[in-house]
């Protein structure tokens, strides 16, 4: 350390000033995903900062191309672990898009729940670990509790709980079971309790307030220009939700809320978060009423497997199980974009076919990777302790991002 | 069930569909010659561009175009390796308001690959673009910081090219690596 | 039937902080403490009401669905129900799956010589139950693979051997799953 000495009389209003450059991550408790910001600070204003990413690129793109279409959906869900069924169905479609298939009702449902479920999960990862980061231990394991029922769901559901593989071209991985909606709205109940008691406790938190309110702002017009969706946009007072101005599977049968905020700092972005959950909520329980028995797969052996029953006593039907495990359902010659509302924003995929059984190009597009570039600009001037609340509410998820 | 929507041919780009389509319609009125070719298969409008058009026609759906074209989605290249010109530099764009939604295609040679960036018309296509560049080596002109931006500085080629094999390993780099490709564990 | 747009409430927030944020403190540790005396009470009368679960001494209930490791369906004769199409091998997107096939003269003619799956590369995805068209592969219900070096998690024929009579949860899962359609 060398002091410096002012000696008197000289003008201390004057003296030199260099940044201090603080590396912040890529293994600070506070950048899960693994990121790095380096910030450039002046005291503890932040001049500049930049976001480094990459950490957990594992070559998302380059699998896909290297396998059949059916092959993906278990690297689709290692994009956003922790809503990964909203990934499942996102790449469903865009193949059922290619294919111009459509799926039964039942499945459409099943699918619907799916998303919502997992839903909650990520809102429920992304507010309590910003909990957390702001001190608030208790209220982190109340929202991880509540994680854990709606990680019920999707273990019901498919048989794992993050690595779920469950939906497929034209259909499901299985059907649910009778004691089906029984189940979901237990677990549902558990987690409006929860989401109540980590309501009141954190909330009204002064230094909560203090932390959330007023910070990581920025105007709807400048994310709009750097392709930030999803909770911060909306938070921001746009209302872009894909589900609602351009539903897909049973969205527009279902009466929802679209929750924006007014100010669009991280307090609004929490509660509008916080409000999606309820939605979410409100949703399953209404495709579990309006849902009706009846077969989830399209029957058509060229892209889908057909059943097992059949497959052990059937000529065709080996030979239908044979020529789509081992060729894969040929897709006709073109290009798709499908998009869902994911956990974080728009996760939309883009499929390039070139008529053969593997994908020429599939390209998914990943709304943590937008939103991160965003969270550069939202520090830039703000406090250092500013960092950790946007960037909670960011909620970069490193699958996705990195790819 | 209803399982197979509507045929459509093989190839799926029916001409009459887009033709239909009102915004690309107004596109090829507009630019004319410029804007190659347009596509509508399973709904999605499409426009091929000539490279040096981008910027306009960019700027023109963000301002002008109504609905307003006004988020940069993705940005991403196709390698069609063996095909003349052999990228495609694909973009995606949406209309906040509506949904509505639009790509844009550039087809590019092996040769020279490079685009005009969109960082002037839209901050978001700085990562997009940075990522493009790392994965398939296209070059966008006036991009402010073209840098690798998943892989490092050290690493030699471009992933997602189709010349490049999946299995390959790249050298050692950092305190104590000889340099040598490998390591043991992963691969085959 | 539609979605509405709505605004969060920010004034709610402010209404429940309070005076000086006394009433959000004693809110909190109304919750606190409410969560502190059900868990001991729970914990007197055996009862647990926390979701902590003492693995490996304990573990939680699976579903009927649940896809731990990928194994082999043993026959009551002790033999493979495996044809060795190589179906699952196909499947397999991490190609985890080594099949070298062989014949014999017995009824089912065709027999894996050697069937090893890394379970070091497995994902557990299920693509290969799904594929297999003998119910000879299925998704156990166990997870635990650890070993002390990687050529222990090259799990063998007999290895992944494993009698039908501990499967037939999952075989009955499937054969009323898939045998639906």
């Amino acid at each position: 350390m060398n002091r410096q000495v002012i000696e008197p009389g000289r003008d201390v209003l004057n003296l030199p000033v260099e940044s201090l450059e603080l590396k912040l991550g890529p293994s600070h408790p506070a950048t899960h995903g693994t990121v790095r910001i380096l910030l450039s600070l002046d005291g503890e204003r932040i001049r500049r900062a930049e976001v480094e990413v990459g950490f957990l690129h594992r070559g998302f793109e380059k699998e896909c191309e290297s396998g059949l279409y059916y092959q993906a959906f278990p690297y689709t869900d290692r994009l956003n672990y922790v809503s990964p069924m909203i990934n499942n169905v996102g790449y469903a479609l865009a193949c059922e898009k290619l294919f111009a298939v459509e799926v039964p009702d039942r499945c459409k449902y099943l699918r619907v729940i799916a998303s919502e479920a997992s839903r909650i999960a990520d809102h429920l990862t992304c507010l309590g670990a910003c909990a957390l980061e702001l001190g608030a231990f208790t209220a982190f394991l109340y929202a991880v509790e509540a994680r854990e029922s709606a990680w019920d769901i999707l273990d019901e559901m498919c048989g794992a709980r993050v690595t779920t593989n469950y939906v497929r071209i034209g259909g499901l991985a299985q059907d649910a079971g009778p004691e089906f909606p029984q189940l979901v709205r237990a677990k549902l109940a558990d987690v409006a309790r929860l989401l109540k008691d980590f309501d009141d406790l954190l909330l009204g938190n002064p230094i909560f307030r203090e932390r959330m309110e007023g910070t990581g702002a920025l105007p709807a017009a400048e994310l709009i220009g750097l392709g930030v969706t999803g909770p911060l946009l909306r938070a921001a007072g746009v209302p872009y939700d894909i589900r609602r101005v351009q539903p897909y599977l049973v969205y527009d049968r279902l009466d929802f809320d679209v929750p924006v905020g007014t100010v669009g700092d991280n307090m609004d972005r929490f509660l509008v978060r916080e409000e999606e959950m309820r939605q979410s909520a409100r949703m399953i329980g209404q495709c579990l009423e309006q849902m009706s028995v009846g077969p989830v797969d399209i029957d058509d052996p060229r892209i889908r497997l057909p059943g097992k029953g059949k497959v052990f006593q059937r000529m065709e039907e080996l030979i239908a199980q044979f020529k789509v495990v081992t060729e894969g359902p040929r897709a006709p010659v073109g290009e798709v974009y499908q998009a869902v509302e994911g956990g974080n924003g728009e996760v939309g995929f883009y499929l390039v076919s070139d008529g053969t059984g593997k994908p020429w190009k599939c390209r998914a597009r990943s709304p943590s990777f937008s939103n991160t570039q965003a969270m550069s600009r939202m520090v830039e001037g703000a406090l250092l302790a500013d960092v950790i609340p946007t960037f909670d509410m960011v909620n970069m998820i490193g699958g996705e991002c990195d790819r | 069930m209803s399982d197979r929507v509507a045929e459509e041919g093989p190839e799926g780009a029916e001409a009459g569909g887009a033709e239909a389509n009102p915004l690309l319609r107004s596109l090829k009125e507009r630019f004319g010659e410029r804007i190659l070719a347009i596509e509508a298969f399973r709904g999605d409008a499409t426009a091929v561009l000539a490279p040096a058009a981008l910027l306009e026609v960019a700027t023109f759906l963000r301002d002008e175009a109504r609905p307003a074209f006004d988020m940069l989605l993705d940005v991403t290249a196709v390698d069609f390796l063996g095909r003349r010109p052999r990228f495609e530099i694909v973009y995606h764009l949406v209309s906040t308001g509506d949904a509505s939604r639009v790509r844009l295609k550039l087809p590019v040679e092996e040769e020279t690959p490079s685009v005009p960036s969109l960082v002037p018309v839209w901050p978001g296509a700085n990562w997009l673009e940075r990522e493009t560049f790392d994965m398939y080596g296209i070059r966008f002109d006036g991009h402010p910081d073209l840098r690798r931006i998943y892989l490092y500085d050290e690493f030699i080629g471009h992933p997602l090219r189709k010349d490049y094999p999946k299995q390959k390993r790249q050298p050692l780099i950092g305190p104590g690596s000889q340099g040598e490709a490998g390591g043991q564990g992963g691969g085959r | 039937m539609a979605a509405r747009v709505v605004t969060v409430d920010r004034k709610a927030v402010e209404q429940l902080t309070g005076v000086l944020g006394i009433p959000a403190t004693l809110r909190g540790l109304r919750v606190t403490s409410t969560h502190f005396f059900r868990n001991l009470w729970g914990w007197i009368v055996g009862r647990p009401q926390v979701r902590t679960v003492m693995v490996p001494e304990e573990h939680d209930p699976k579903p009927a669905a649940f896809r731990g490791m990928p194994v082999l369906v043993a026959m009551d004769n002790g033999k493979e129900r495996c044809v060795a199409c190589g179906l699952c091998e196909w499947a397999c997107p991490v190609d985890c799956i080594h099949i070298v096939p062989a014949e014999t003269d017995d009824e089912v003619e065709r027999y894996p010589l050697v069937f090893d799956i890394d379970m070091g590369r497995c994902m557990y995805c299920g693509l290969c139950e799904e594929a297999c068209p003998e119910e000879a592969i299925v998704m156990s219900a166990k997870v635990e693979i650890s070993a002390f070096s990687r050529a222990g998690l090259l799990w063998h024929k007999d290895q992944l051997l494993t009698p039908v009579k501990t499967l037939e949860r999952r075989l009955e899962h499937i054969r009323n799953d898939y045998g639906r359609r």
